[in-house]
């Protein structure tokens, strides 16, 4: 029987008096990649940033319905959002490295949580790098900026930085969709190889993408699940005439 | 009208309906050369059919393997795709064994004794009738067509097998009916593998609307009662 990772019931979403998601309920099992994927502004970003509370820095968001991480619900208020997103890490459409160097930004976050033996760095900064298979084309250069590195490059050295602080989830807003083809199938290749690890959502505006790297879809539109499955079964025989509609690009 | 995908796969479904029906007007021609009906089409003529039939088979496939390449079909789409070029090969098969009939025919000698004997005008017959239901079935798309194709293959299997059994006895005390008996039941088994690739083409159809592949199921289990 497959491990649930997230348990989503009934989960709303208001910015403001706009209903944005609308009584969300599904699963998220562990160690697979589920794809979120819908026509723009269907609420699929939305709602993957509320699984790290990224939507808490917004003003006048309000949520309803639970969010289980582990059977912990993460908007009880006992709970330390810090450590959500120490645990949750995310990576976004648009590269995001530290305008620093290439070893600072993957030990910049285990520095802060308090490690600071040089070797215990080393050894993380190696480690992150060699998960997010970019060790062997920066590891001569770590003193370098990263801000001089490819846009692929970057993305990589993101997701490094993302797992340095030993993350469980990792949630993928778009992380190829600024990249060239060759980045964006060493990204995909590399997302292959985390799931293993890692429980991994992302939310991609391309089909084929969703169809080539996940185990399971999901269907959003106007703010509401309109399906999930496997993948398989999504992309070979949809339950839903709107999800049929949408992959077949006869709308959206 | 509709995305220059939509136009593309309407043309391909078109074109699916032309080759279907070029297959069975080479059937029933067949059958009339078999028959020895005096409007059968002369030969050049079926040459010449079964000559657009292999055109359209390729083209078919250069189509379907186009749509794979750069629109990554999925779903209704994909499916239809993948049944597209197996009903083709079905349909392509069909023209060739009515060539091969048309040929077999000739070697038959007193065929109209045999024919009339052995039940064959029945059994051709009902070839030609699973061959338009199967092209109904494919413009359709209906469930009670499939059912019905699946059914006549099973009589025109049985109505085959018969009718061999019985030229094969009629060989053994006669051996001045070896000749064209053997014929015959090439024939025959001619007309049976048609039929089997009018069901193959069915059962295409059905994993099309259906999404359930049945090609290696038993009529029992699809239609439950038959």
């Amino acid at each position: 029987m497959k491990e649930i990772k997230i348990k989503v019931n009934d989960l709303s979403l208001h910015y403001a008096q706009k209903k944005a998601l609308n009584e969300i309920t599904m699963d998220i099992p562990a160690n697979k990649v589920t794809a979120l994927i819908g026509p723009s502004g269907c609420g699929k970003s939305t709602f993957l940033r509320c699984i790290n509370r990224m939507n808490d820095l917004i003003p006048n968001v309000s949520i309803t319905g639970k969010m289980l991480v582990e059977g912990i619900d993460i908007y009880d208020k006992n709970v330390d959002v810090v450590n959500i997103r120490k645990k949750i890490g995310m990576v976004f459409q648009k590269s995001n490295p530290f305008p620093k160097s290439i070893y600072e930004n993957i030990a910049y976050g285990p520095r802060i949580n308090g490690i600071n033996d040089k070797s215990r760095l080393d050894e993380i900064v190696e480690t992150s790098l060699r998960q997010a298979a970019i060790w062997d084309e920066l590891k001569d250069r770590l003193g370098d900026s990263a801000l001089g590195l490819s846009g692929g490059q970057q993305q990589r050295l993101c997701i490094g930085r993302t797992l340095a602080v030993n993350p469980d989830i990792i949630l993928m807003d778009e992380p190829a969709s600024a990249l060239d083809p060759i980045s964006t199938s060493k990204i995909e290749e590399l997302i292959h190889q985390l799931k293993e690890q890692y429980t991994i959502i992302i939310v991609t505006h391309n089909m084929q993408q969703a169809a080539r790297t996940s185990d399971h879809t999901a269907f959003f539109y106007m703010g509401s699940l309109i399906e999930m499955g496997k993948t398989n079964a999504i992309f070979t025989n949809p339950s839903q005439k709107q999800t049929e509609d949408y992959i077949t690009g006869r709308f959206g | 009208m509709g995305t220059h995908f939509e136009i593309e796969l309407a043309k391909l479904k078109t074109i699916i309906e032309r080759i279907g029906l070029l297959a069975e007007g080479q059937v029933s021609e067949a059958i009339k050369v078999l028959l020895q009906e005096p409007e059968a089409a002369q030969p050049k003529v079926i040459k010449k059919t079964e000559n657009k039939i292999d055109k359209l088979d390729v083209k078919i496939d250069e189509i379907c393997q186009r749509i794979f390449a750069l629109k990554q079909p999925v779903a209704s789409d994909l499916r239809f795709i993948m049944s597209a070029m197996q009903i083709s090969n079905e349909i392509e098969r069909i023209g060739d064994l009515s060539i091969s009939i048309v040929k077999k025919a000739k070697n038959i000698k007193e065929k109209h004794d045999l024919i009339l004997k052995f039940n064959v005008a029945d059994i051709s017959k009902l070839v030609e009738l699973i061959t338009v239901k199967t092209n109904n079935c494919f413009v359709t798309r209906e469930g009670s067509t499939i059912g019905e194709i699946l059914i006549l293959n099973k009589d025109i299997r049985n109505k085959c097998e018969d009718a061999i059994h019985e030229i094969v006895n009629e060989m053994k005390v006669n051996s001045k009916a070896v000749v064209s008996g053997t014929n015959l039941v090439i024939v025959l088994k001619h007309l049976e593998r048609i039929s089997e690739h009018c069901t193959n083409i069915a059962e295409y159809v059905y994993f099309m609307v259906n999404a359930k592949i049945i090609k290696h199921e038993k009529l029992d289990d699809i239609l439950p009662g038959e």
